[in-house]
């Protein structure tokens, strides 16, 4: 009887647990599923940057990351009554398409915020388009100086356009950042400088080579290359002769792959430097072997230094985009989620509805939104730039960029 | 059903379908099956209370694992403040600034070593280093700086910066601080009176 009853006590414990664990379960799971929608008004986020064409593993990256982050919002409900879909349009990497893409975003009134463009130069196209029609723009690469600081911003900055925002640090600091490393760390005086004549390249091998200069060291050569070449022979010997000891280029990968690659065929057996833009996988496999050492700047921390990068990492990866989040991922993902913020905080602000004149709202919202991003802290100064001003210099090594410093711009 | 039986009646409950067992039954076989019901019995107990423990393990309330710390480049900021007199005199060469040190959270951050980069200066730190700095609390924190070889410093850089070794429970890192454009104003004006006091 004793044993009975134990058996009983015994098996209506082990059932009441069970169903313990099974509750514990289905808490666990979480509710709603991706993109279920919130019903009620739909908001679209654009998105413009190359999606063919050499450049299209960034801008693809760039999509991607955007899409990632609309569906995290409609599945976390993030704003009540809001979906948010995107529309992704591909800018091949041409000013003259760019700014056509930003007309077809405008004559969308779906359309609240655009995260994009890739290019310095696609950007500077599509600012005044976007500020006609007050509709937010912000930007995961753009790095030239001029485009939140005017073309004066050396002497006399003065924001031009003031629904253009940005999450990348500028090469006001990218430039002079890489020229201290090149110059007091990896002890390089003698530098060859080229770029590929385009807003960014051209733009950031300036505040370099200013920055260098005034370190003490020497430009013994410059030189511009077609960006619409891959053959760049001439060039390379000219590097040769010079006798540097290094190279900077201002420009993008699918050049600066090939370049990297021919300077060493040619017998210069020296690192070939640039920013952001080089700081892709492609460079390692276009400037095979012989990269190794070669140096790129990029802005922000190492992902694995961030815990909330970690979680986009994983997010990102469950998601199953077939193409890499690569350099901008983060940053575009930090953009988005900054339209985000910006469209809760008019809609709340507004008995829970869009108002009206939503566009010109969510303009003056994107200046004071405020968040814990990918990235870090998100938030942007009078200029429409990020507050949020790190940098990482990374080198070549074993097929693989790694990373050699991290700085933070604090002034 | 299971082949042990059903759970012991409760009181006022019978089975009514099924007659009632002889109360004892004695002989060999009545043994074997004794036993052998004890020990099936035994075993629906060992695997319950396993089942039943088990599960209570698994669902046990659990404390959440403590957050791993996060770097120390990315809680820690350096903030350039202003440039401070020094006694020309006694420290030729020489020349002052203050810093503020601040950990924004997590553990606290050992500043382990301050330098910066140009070969014909030095920089030495008030409090010295390592120093430990703790969220919530900025420390300011004076640099001086010596000119060793006027040939060896820019006077005028434009995004000079610190390199700062910062250590907390997770890692040590070295990290450059970028102080600005005031800072580097400021240190090239010293600079530049540094070197010309020399060359006079």
């Amino acid at each position: 009887m004793r044993q009975r009853s134990l058996i009983a006590i015994t098996a209506a414990l082990a059932a009441g647990a069970l169903t313990l664990t099974a509750c514990g379960s289905r808490d666990d799971d979480g509710g709603g599923s991706s993109d279920s929608g919130n019903g009620g008004t739909t908001v679209v986020i654009g998105v413009d940057a190359p999606m063919t064409g050499d450049l299209s593993a960034l801008g693809l990256g760039i999509k991607n990351s955007v899409d990632l982050a609309a569906k995290t919002a409609n599945k976390d409900k993030y704003v009540e009554g809001v979906t948010f879909k995107i529309e992704a349009l591909d800018d091949q990497g041409q000013a003259s398409v760019g700014q056509q893409n930003a007309t077809k975003l405008v004559a969308n009134d779906d359309v609240l915020g655009v995260v994009g463009p890739l290019n310095s130069s696609v950007g500077e196209a599509m600012q005044k388009v976007f500020d006609t029609a007050k509709l937010v723009e912000v930007s995961p690469a753009n790095t030239n100086p001029a485009l939140t600081q005017g073309v004066k911003w050396q002497t006399e900055k003065v924001r031009p356009y003031k629904s253009y925002f940005r999450t990348a640090t500028t090469d006001a600091i990218q430039g002079p950042f890489a020229a201290q490393y090149v110059f007091n760390e990896a002890k390089k005086k003698k530098v060859f400088v080229i770029d590929d004549k385009k807003t960014y390249g051209a733009g950031l091998a300036a505040t370099f080579t200013e920055e260098f200069k005034k370190l003490g060291g020497e430009v013994v050569g410059t030189e511009h290359i077609n960006p619409d070449s891959k053959d760049f022979n001439a060039v390379a010997t000219k590097v040769k002769n010079s006798g540097a000891d290094v190279v900077y280029y201002g420009g993008e990968y699918p050049q600066a792959g090939p370049l990297s690659k021919q300077i060493k065929e040619a017998g210069a057996k020296i690192p070939l430097v640039g920013g952001d833009g080089i700081y892709s996988a492609d460079f390692i496999k276009l400037s095979g072997a012989a990269g190794t050492g070669d140096l790129a700047t990029s802005v922000g921390a190492p992902v694995e230094e961030l815990p909330s990068a970690k979680e986009f990492v994983a997010n990102y990866k469950a998601a199953g985009y077939k193409e890499a989040f690569e350099a901008y991922g983060g940053y575009s993902y930090d953009s988005a989620w900054a339209i985000i913020e910006a469209v809760k905080k008019v809609v709340e602000d507004n008995d829970g509805k869009l108002p009206d004149d939503a566009r010109a709202k969510v303009v003056d919202a994107m200046q004071n939104v405020s968040f814990d991003g990918v990235t870090g802290k998100v938030s942007f100064d009078e200029f429409g730039d990020a507050t949020n001003k790190q940098l990482t210099v990374y080198s070549v090594k074993d097929g693989n960029w790694a990373t050699v410093k991290s700085g933070t711009f604090t002034g | 059903m299971s082949g042990v039986g059903p759970v012991e009646p409760g009181e006022g409950t019978h089975v009514q379908d099924v007659p009632p067992a002889p109360r004892l039954r004695r002989g060999a076989a009545a043994r074997y099956a004794e036993e052998h019901r004890r020990a099936v019995a035994g075993a629906f107990l060992v695997v319950a209370v396993l089942a039943g423990g088990g599960s209570l393990y698994v669902t046990r309330p659990r404390s959440e694992p403590p957050p791993v710390p996060p770097y120390p480049n990315q809680v820690t900021a350096v903030e350039y403040l202003y440039p401070q007199v020094t006694d020309a005199e006694s420290t030729p060469r020489s020349f002052t600034f203050a810093v503020e040190v601040t950990t924004e959270s997590g553990p606290p951050v050992t500043v382990v070593r301050i330098s910066q980069p140009y070969a014909g200066l030095s920089v030495t730190s008030s409090p010295r280093t390592p120093f430990r700095t703790k969220s919530g609390s900025p420390r300011k924190i004076t640099l001086t700086m010596r000119v060793t070889e006027c040939g060896k410093v820019p006077r005028n850089a434009g995004l000079p910066f610190l390199d700062v070794t910062l250590r907390n429970t997770r890692a040590m890192q070295a990290h450059s601080f970028i102080l600005g454009p005031q800072y580097a104003q400021d240190l090239s004006r010293a600079l530049q009176v540094a070197c010309s006091n020399d060359s006079r």
